[in-house]
């Protein structure tokens, strides 16, 4: 073997070991949540939760009231740091990461007071090129540019003068998805994001999140729309994972019956031809309510 | 409308307040005087002195006062999401009260010195005690509720200085907690001017780190902001401005409260141009008031604090009963 060839087989062992590198990156969970526990005063909130979230899936946490999905989303977005157990982002534990690297990587839709001081539309939008911007740094052609292509996507450029507080839960929801792609984030996570919608904006919403090709980790109350627009799902009561799989294996009846304590059926849509869970209220319901009264 | 084209407008009202400011007083200075004295040479040297070493410094200091109180409240109100909050209610002035009061019993002989770093010094302390407790608090309405305390807890401690204190030293504190402009130096100006430039220079850097505030903390941290550090680091700065203006200009109420309220009314509440806005609007106001309190009375000086407290009260019923009728 000449030199020549010599180094061109180095060089291409070369190649495959770098291609191999970022296939290993690349095929690696974007988030993995490791034995991940959190109490507080003594009360056990979450319990030993593990799970990964791969880049393209959209993964709906759902369970009753309680259960622990908005303080697993807390401590994944490190509202809350004193949890044990590990959560890593990119192979990363996400405790190393700065909040500027966590901010132009992971994009938040917030349940939302109404702010207190006028905000318009732009504003908030605007918002999400503050993880990319240095202190003195002004808006460059290309960040206008960014902001009304976001508006354009989520339907929002006749709003964008508009007073944020004078929009409805469903065109807030929207402004803040439009500020999470201005964001470039790879990972989007959504708190709730139908509470307060009628069904009109429910699915508006839930359809323009599924149109952005992002990887998505919600909670979601409504089980019929986890299982219309997400991928997978995680069950969780009392701070543990009771089931996390395809919707199918999630959605089984008696483990839904268990957990939200009510008889629940599984019937098909005779229209959609998909299936739908049901929930009867018990007359035992009625017994604690007027005992109550 | 576009914020050069704010700015432009605010700057040319700044210039004409302050030249117009300029004409008023005991000594009657005329407009042709004014523009020659400014510009080339004054017709007298008592004119002179009148202009360059009285008024001047006077309209300016004013300006440089009534812009820092204005900006110190709005950036407050934006950082606590809170839209009364004021630099007054940090306890800064109730501090600089008590500083004062204790200069003025204790250090009789220098007063001209004692009693402006007494002023800082008392401010600086109100604000330490507020900051200590920061790190106690859980949530931003604590600490505002902390404030509060410290502010009627540092009042009880000087009311009772003056109250057992001989009547001169009583009668000084309590002239100079009414505010006025009437002993300022353009020494003073460069120090105010200074300290507010540089706390509005270092707000301007983080304006969009503070609007992130406006939908929450949680909002603000998702999108990378230390909203501890900002927050700490926004009291600082108003603690700063406040305390060097409470020294030498005593007590003003209401500036700080009213300023921001206006300015968002017709420019919106984003942390620019509400500083801008705060700005010019609470510098020229300022000087209007003082304006009114050296000539609306002939041969008598109002403390322009009694003034700026009787403007901002009716002026608060009013939004208050615009708001009812609104709503009604």
């Amino acid at each position: 073997m000449t030199k020549a060839e010599q180094t061109k087989t180095d060089q291409t062992k070369t190649d495959n070991t770098k291609t191999e590198d970022i296939r290993a990156v690349t095929q690696s969970p974007l988030l993995q949540i490791n034995d991940l526990s959190w109490s507080v005063a003594n009360k056990a909130i979450l319990k030993q939760l593990s799970f990964n979230i791969n880049t393209g899936e959209v993964v709906g946490i759902i369970g009753p009231n309680g259960a622990g999905k908005t303080s697993l989303l807390r401590c994944i977005l490190q509202y809350i740091n004193n949890y044990q157990g590990k959560i890593c982002f990119k192979n990363q534990d996400i405790k190393s990461l700065s909040r500027q690297f966590i901010a132009q990587h992971v994009a938040v839709v917030n349940q939302i007071n109404d702010p207190v001081f006028k905000l318009s539309v732009s504003d908030v939008v605007r918002m999400g090129l503050l993880p990319y911007k240095s202190l003195f740094a002004s808006e460059t052609k290309d960040d206008t540019q960014t902001i009304a292509q976001a508006l354009a996507k989520t339907g929002l450029t006749a709003l964008k003068n508009e007073e944020f507080t004078h929009l409805s839960g469903g065109e807030q929801q929207r402004v803040l998805i439009a500020r999470a792609l201005v964001q470039k984030a790879d990972l989007l996570i959504l708190d709730e994001p139908t509470n307060h919608l009628d069904v009109y904006y429910q699915h508006q919403i839930l359809q323009l999140v599924n149109s952005l090709k992002l990887t998505v980790l919600m909670t979601i109350h409504d089980l019929n729309l986890a299982n219309d627009y997400c991928s997978r799902l995680i069950l969780l009561d009392h701070g543990k994972i009771i089931a996390d799989g395809d919707n199918d294996q999630v959605l089984q009846p008696t483990l839904l019956s268990d957990v939200f304590g009510l008889p629940c059926q599984q019937i098909t849509d005779p229209i959609t031809n998909t299936q739908k869970v049901y929930f009867m209220a018990t007359t035992q319901q009625n017994k604690v309510i007027h005992e109550a009264n | 409308m576009k914020l050069t084209n704010i700015s432009l407008l605010l700057f040319i009202l700044t210039l004409i307040s302050i030249g117009l400011a300029l004409t008023f007083g005991a000594a009657n200075i005329s407009s042709t005087q004014l523009v020659q004295c400014l510009f080339s040479q004054c017709n007298s040297a008592l004119n002179e002195t009148i202009l360059w070493q009285i008024r001047l410094p006077r309209v300016l200091v004013g300006f440089a006062a009534g812009a820092g109180l204005a900006c110190a409240g709005a950036i407050l109100q934006n950082t606590t999401r809170n839209p009364l909050a004021d630099p007054y209610l940090f306890g800064i002035v109730s501090g600089a009260g008590l500083g004062a009061t204790i200069a003025s019993i204790g250090f009789n002989d220098q007063l001209n010195i004692a009693l402006p770093l007494a002023a800082f010094l008392g401010a600086l302390f109100s604000i330490s005690i507020v900051f200590f407790i920061a790190n106690f608090v859980q949530r931003i309405e604590q600490l505002l509720l902390a404030g509060v305390a410290i502010s009627f807890m540092l009042g009880a401690i000087t009311q009772f200085m003056l109250y057992i204190g001989e009547p001169l030293a009583t009668n000084r504190v309590l002239f100079w907690l009414m505010g006025s402009l009437a002993r300022v130096e353009m020494t003073q100006f460069y120090l105010i001017a200074s300290v507010v430039i540089g706390a509005i220079i270092v707000i301007l850097a983080y304006h969009q780190h503070i609007d992130a505030l406006a939908l929450g903390d949680e909002n603000a941290i998702s999108l990378g902001v230390n909203v501890n550090k900002l927050r700490l680091l926004m009291l600082a700065l108003c603690a700063a401005i406040t305390a060097v203006i409470v020294a030498y200009c005593g007590g003003i109420a209401f500036v700080g409260l009213m300023i921001p309220h206006i300015v968002r009314h017709y420019f919106g509440s984003s942390t620019l141009k509400l500083i801008i806005g705060s700005s010019f609007i609470g510098g020229c106001f300022l000087i209007w008031v003082d304006v009114i309190a050296r000539s609306a009375v002939n041969n008598l000086e109002l403390p322009i604090g009694i003034i700026t407290s009787i403007i901002g009260s009716l002026f608060f019923l009013y939004i208050m009963l615009q708001g009812n009728r609104s709503h009604g």
